[in-house]
């Protein structure tokens, strides 16, 4: 078992309204899996009690199997005091030098290399950014919305390289884009609002690799499935 | 910005005087209470050089008194950054003690420590030190989110890191405290001398009121106006080389 919540209820310290009422999920298997929903329903919120930047008001979340965890968002930034190389290098442990070509090349990257991350396109920085947390040793990675502001033909691209680099790992993407998710994602964790029980609703993707033929009947099933649980 | 400054010092300079003559004038004020544009430049051309100097003896000591300050506003500053006891402990003493007009002090200090280099000095440099230390505290207590979360993330967060990106991030906002602190330390000095030292412009200016001479004050208001515009400048345009440098650099 890799994560696993169970009943989680949690407010903001200084609000009455519950973002989450009895939430439960559980990610058994490794692979990229999705937390879909729309805006505001606490996708980041639920990321951020993964990862133990939150504490639920009740309930209890595991991580038995990870020892590793990382969050990152699309937000973020990279100090502008050295190029993207020279952060990249001092960031990557010795023995990953090589996973860092190899995404580097896979992510587009080689023509920014030299420069600094304020001088990057938006989808750009999200590649940069993305890149140096795959770097790191880690066996579960949540990305939020990570790749928002990337073309669809670049991203549908990063997260095959990421399915082929790391098949023994834990991903939870974090996304608007239904099919997406549909076509990427092993399982989808669907948000509902506070007032629906159960709060989340699990959906099997097609979780489509390098290689395969995408059943397009299956995959309409499947965003189908989705917009109707959310 | 050098030009600029003093562009905008000569603005507000001249409108003074030229509210004063007006004053004058409406009034039919004698040369006595305020003298006329020709009695002002005759004393000018009498006590420029002199008071030239001794601004500049003043400025000395409130440049001294501004690094000293601003050294120490760095060290409880990156102290206090935290949200551990002690970090709250540095900020509540702060916010309490900046509140006592650290002026009333400077008696005391003449007393203590006579009328020397070393009181001028300690004036100065408690009298810019608080504002310094409150914004240098407001700088490195608020934390860079975006950028500080992966060093969080990958337990590579250190001390010196968190302090480098907080300062670098708000190099403009610290150039600017810096800049507008050197006003402070020229004035905490010029009232350190005026109360009782035995140089400066401070001093100078004492003597003038005790003799009831608007024209030297004038003359010498020009010149710490001038000075400290310069030395304003001066400062911004060395915080603009060090964001280059650093941007640059690595």
């Amino acid at each position: 078992m890799a994560l696993s919540c169970k009943h989680i209820n949690f407010y903001y310290p200084g609000t009455d309204s519950l973002i989450f009422k009895d939430l439960s999920l559980d990610i058994v298997n490794p692979g990229l899996h999705a937390i879909f929903g729309p805006s505001g329903v606490g996708k980041t919120s639920l990321a951020r009690l993964i990862c133990k930047e939150l504490t639920p008001s009740k309930g209890l979340i595991r991580t038995p199997d990870i020892n590793a965890l990382l969050y990152a968002y699309n937000m973020e930034r990279l100090p502008d005091w050295s190029s993207i190389d020279r952060h990249l290098e001092r960031i990557t442990p010795e023995h990953n030098i090589a996973r860092k070509q190899a995404l580097v090349k896979h992510f587009g990257l080689l023509p920014v290399l030299n420069q600094r991350f304020g001088q990057l396109s938006l989808g750009q920085q999200n590649r940069i950014n993305l890149a140096r947390y795959l770097v790191q040793d880690f066996d579960m990675l949540i990305m939020d919305e990570c790749l928002a502001n990337v073309d669809e033909k670049t991203r549908e691209h990063i997260l095959l390289t990421i399915k082929d680099m790391f098949p023994q790992l834990f991903f939870v993407y974090i996304s608007h884009n239904v099919a997406e998710v549909a076509k990427f994602c092993s399982r989808i964790w669907v948000l509902r609002t506070p007032g629906h029980h159960p709060q989340t609703c699990c959906i099997r993707g097609r979780d489509f690799k390098n290689g395969q033929t995408l059943d397009r009947q299956a995959f309409e099933k499947t965003m189908l499935e989705i917009m109707n649980a959310s | 910005m050098l030009l600029r400054r003093m562009y905008q010092f000569g603005l507000i300079y001249f409108s003074g005087i030229a509210f004063l003559f007006l004053v004058k004038y409406s009034l039919g004020l004698s040369d006595y209470v305020i003298p006329g544009p020709g009695a002002t430049w005759q004393i000018a051309g009498q006590v420029a050089l002199r008071y030239a100097r001794d601004v500049s003896n003043t400025l000395a000591v409130a440049v001294v008194g501004q690094f000293v300050s601003l050294f120490f506003a760095f060290i409880v500053g990156i102290c206090g950054r935290q949200a551990t006891w002690f970090g709250s402990l540095i900020k509540v003493a702060a916010y309490n003690v900046q509140a006592y007009p650290i002026v009333a002090i400077a008696p005391i200090l003449f007393i203590l420590l006579g009328d020397g280099f070393f009181t001028r000095l300690l004036i100065a440099a408690m009298i810019c030190y608080f504002p310094l230390l409150l914004s240098i505290l407001g700088i490195m207590s608020e934390p860079v989110i975006d950028i500080e979360h992966f060093y969080r993330q990958t337990q590579r967060m250190r001390w010196q890191l968190e302090v480098k990106i907080r300062a670098f991030e708000n190099l403009h906002k610290l150039t600017t405290v810096i800049s507008g602190s050197a006003t402070l330390a020229m004035a905490g000095t010029i009232v350190a001398e005026f109360i009782a030292a035995n140089a400066g412009i401070g001093y100078s200016i004492r003597i003038a009121l005790y003799q009831s001479d608007l024209g030297k004050i004038l003359v010498a208001l020009f010149i710490i106006g001038i000075t400290v515009s310069l030395y304003q400048g001066l400062l911004e345009r060395i915080g603009y080389v060090i964001k280059a440098i650093w941007g640059r650099s690595q």
